[in-house]
């Protein structure tokens, strides 16, 4: 499904259909009253089909807005130079009026060693380098030289800058490396664990990154953490189960088939990580999808292997299901257990056609939501959240006259 | 003489450098940054740092101008190395060395692929690498580790040298090597095609001798220590 996918599967036209479904969706999502609509980056993947998040960005710009745009994010050490990246999200800054998260991941190893042929062992410090010359491009105020180990400028000078000043928000999505949590912890950046095993296997992670917090001395805000979950909500438990079974079973016994030697190239992974023994998410991917056509071989001529079964999805947390006062209670649980002030939520995953995309959208953002929102607020400020223009420019198009 | 090892690393104790030993060689075989037990590569940033480095290590130990035995990476290494650097050895003996690339007949990838089929992939029997992929049974819990840390540094080594496609253009530049080379191909090496032997042997200038080894994989000196250090004392004595 990654990397290596038969690129005899690809329909153009589907292509086309699909991509303004996307849109579609975040488009619907943001008229919902979603805070935010966000895109990522993925590339040679079958299921996601988004190797340039900023165009998606682009488009939902002028469409969407009464909402921000969270592109979680650019994968920062596949631009050549990363000032590409400082530039295009300064112009959708500018765009916006100042509603753009920028997110900077260093990006799966599917993605980043395989499908982009960068080198394992300094990946990791080129996405360093590289956020620090986008992070000194946004605030320096005079033209400058950056020389460093993998990007050499003579002159520095961003045009446009962010409407954000200094800088819009800056969130880093994490797969459980350790030592972005000292990073992260360092340099008070949001830390989102973008895990595909729900809130319950999360927690570990989110453990290890507030504590990485507190010894730093800092408070543990809320909002500077970030998570995503599969949600799966309709009016009734029961119409829960039924609408959502197929496309949970689709997506993770089908669509997260990771081959286990994509999961971990030589390097990729920090020595602190290694040593503490984490399992990155891609990782146990991998396992679980090992595990699956494992137990597939087995059974040959023995019934056709299920799987993770939903029920067990739904027992183990990778999905919240359930009517609108129970996944409110899970994202509750979520939410205080985990102490996470960013929820993003995964609405349309496997095969949900559009209509099941909106439904469970449309739920979410007003039966699930409104119980939720107000979360820590009393409590914190939320430090990493857009902060647009009073009065920004919008879309001003004169009607075209019919003489 | 001088062993620069490859992928697997220096192998300290290991029945080929005893057979070396024993067939009366002093041999001295550093590990090169990033491998086995030295420092992190940090500050390397290309090949030419490694090429470098190299240099610096073989000055260090005293065994400039040395006869050379390289597997590899190592004999990539050394190859680079006696592009700029005539003197740095005597005879050379190179074992499935990185550096070519035919399209028609790609290198495999190394990376792509789970630690057991590397392993499967570096030696034609996976017994033979068993110093650098199995953790001793009396290791204490510390010491099992930091031994699969060394052992995950030494791969991020490797792949920090050729990844992600092992040629840097040095056949533009083999001209340079006046050394006398004897070439060596492990018969199962599942990593470096059979045919670059006959490659390596057409482009360089002053080749001695071919030795294609039976029941040989990638690193050919782990499956077949004796038979190697028996080509090696043939060729550089």
């Amino acid at each position: 499904m990654w990397v290596d996918i038969d690129p005899a599967l690809y329909d153009p036209e589907v292509g086309n259909r699909i991509y303004n479904e996307y849109l579609d969706e975040l488009e619907f999502a943001a008229d919902c009253g979603f805070d935010a609509v966000g895109v990522n980056e993925h590339h040679s993947n079958g299921y996601g089909l988004m190797p340039s998040p900023n165009i998606i960005a682009a488009a939902l710009s002028r469409n969407c807005p009464d909402t921000n745009i969270v592109v979680l994010g650019d994968s920062v050490a596949l631009y050549n130079p990363p000032l590409r990246v400082a530039e295009e999200i300064a112009m959708l800054d500018a765009i916006t009026g100042g509603r753009m998260v920028a997110g900077f991941p260093v990006g799966s190893p599917m993605d980043t060693i395989f499908a982009y042929g960068q080198n394992p062992a300094t990946i990791r410090e080129r996405y360093h380098e590289g956020v620090d010359l986008i992070r000194q491009a946004w605030t320096r105020d005079e033209v400058f030289s950056f020389n460093g180990k993998y990007n050499k400028l003579r002159y520095v000078n961003v045009w446009p800058r962010p409407v954000q000043q200094p800088h819009p928000p800056i969130w880093i999505p994490g797969g459980g490396s350790v030592d972005t949590w000292d990073w992260c912890a360092q340099e008070d950046l949001v830390y989102c664990y973008l895990s595909y095993f729900g809130y319950k296997a999360g927690l570990k992670t989110m453990q290890g990154f507030w504590k990485k917090v507190q010894e730093t001395g800092k408070e543990a805000n809320p909002f500077q953490g970030g998570f995503a979950q599969f949600i799966a909500v309709a009016d009734t438990e029961k119409e829960a189960w039924d609408l959502y079974r197929e496309p949970a079973e689709y997506f993770f016994n089908t669509c997260l088939h990771v081959y286990a030697g994509f999961a971990d190239p030589p390097g990729y992974k920090t020595p602190n990580t290694v040593r503490a023994g984490v399992e990155g998410m891609v990782e146990r991917a991998a396992r679980e999808a090992t595990a699956r056509a494992e137990a597939k071989k087995s059974s040959a001529g023995g019934g056709y292997p299920k799987g993770l079964s939903f029920e067990e999805m739904v027992e183990k947390g990778y999905v919240i299901l359930g009517n609108p006062t129970q996944v409110a209670e899970q994202v509750h649980e979520l939410a205080t257990t985990m102490h996470i002030g960013h929820l993003m939520t995964f609405c349309h995953f496997g095969n949900m056609n559009k209509d099941l995309v909106r439904y469970n959208t449309e739920m979410y953002a007003t039966k699930v939501m409104p119980e939720v929102c107000d979360l820590f607020e009393d409590e914190y400020e939320d430090l990493w959240w857009p902060q647009p223009l009073a009065q920004p420019a919008l879309r001003d198009v004169p009607e075209v006259s019919a003489s | 003489m001088t062993y620069l090892h490859g992928m697997l690393g220096n192998p300290g104790q290991h029945a080929f450098l005893n057979a070396l030993a024993n067939n009366g060689w002093s041999v001295t075989a550093p590990s090169l940054p990033g491998f086995t037990g030295s420092s992190e590569p940090r500050g390397l940033r290309n090949l030419h740092d490694w090429v470098v480095a190299a240099s610096e290590l073989i000055d260090l130990a005293g065994v400039t101008g040395h006869p050379v035995i390289a597997s590899s990476v190592g004999a990539m290494i050394a190859l680079e190395l006696a592009t700029i650097r005539p003197e740095a050895f005597d005879a050379m003996v190179l074992i499935a060395p990185f550096g070519l690339w035919d399209p028609q007949d790609p290198v495999a990838d190394p990376f792509a692929t789970t630690l057991s089929n590397q392993r499967r992939m570096l030696t034609a029997d996976p017994t033979a690498s068993a110093s650098f992929f199995d953790d001793l049974e009396e290791m204490p819990a510390d010491l099992l580790v930091e031994h699969g840390v060394d052992r995950y540094l030494t791969r991020s080594a490797s792949a920090q040298l050729i990844w992600p496609i092992p040629e840097f253009g040095i056949s533009e530049r083999l001209h340079l090597v006046k050394n006398p080379v004897t070439l060596v191909h492990g018969a199962k090496d599942a990593i470096i095609p059979a045919s670059y032997l006959n490659k390596w042997e057409q482009i360089l200038p002053n080749v001695v001798g071919v030795h294609r080894v039976e029941e040989a994989g990638h690193q050919a000196e782990f499956d077949r220590p004796e038979d190697i250090a028996a080509i090696a004392t043939s060729a550089l004595s």
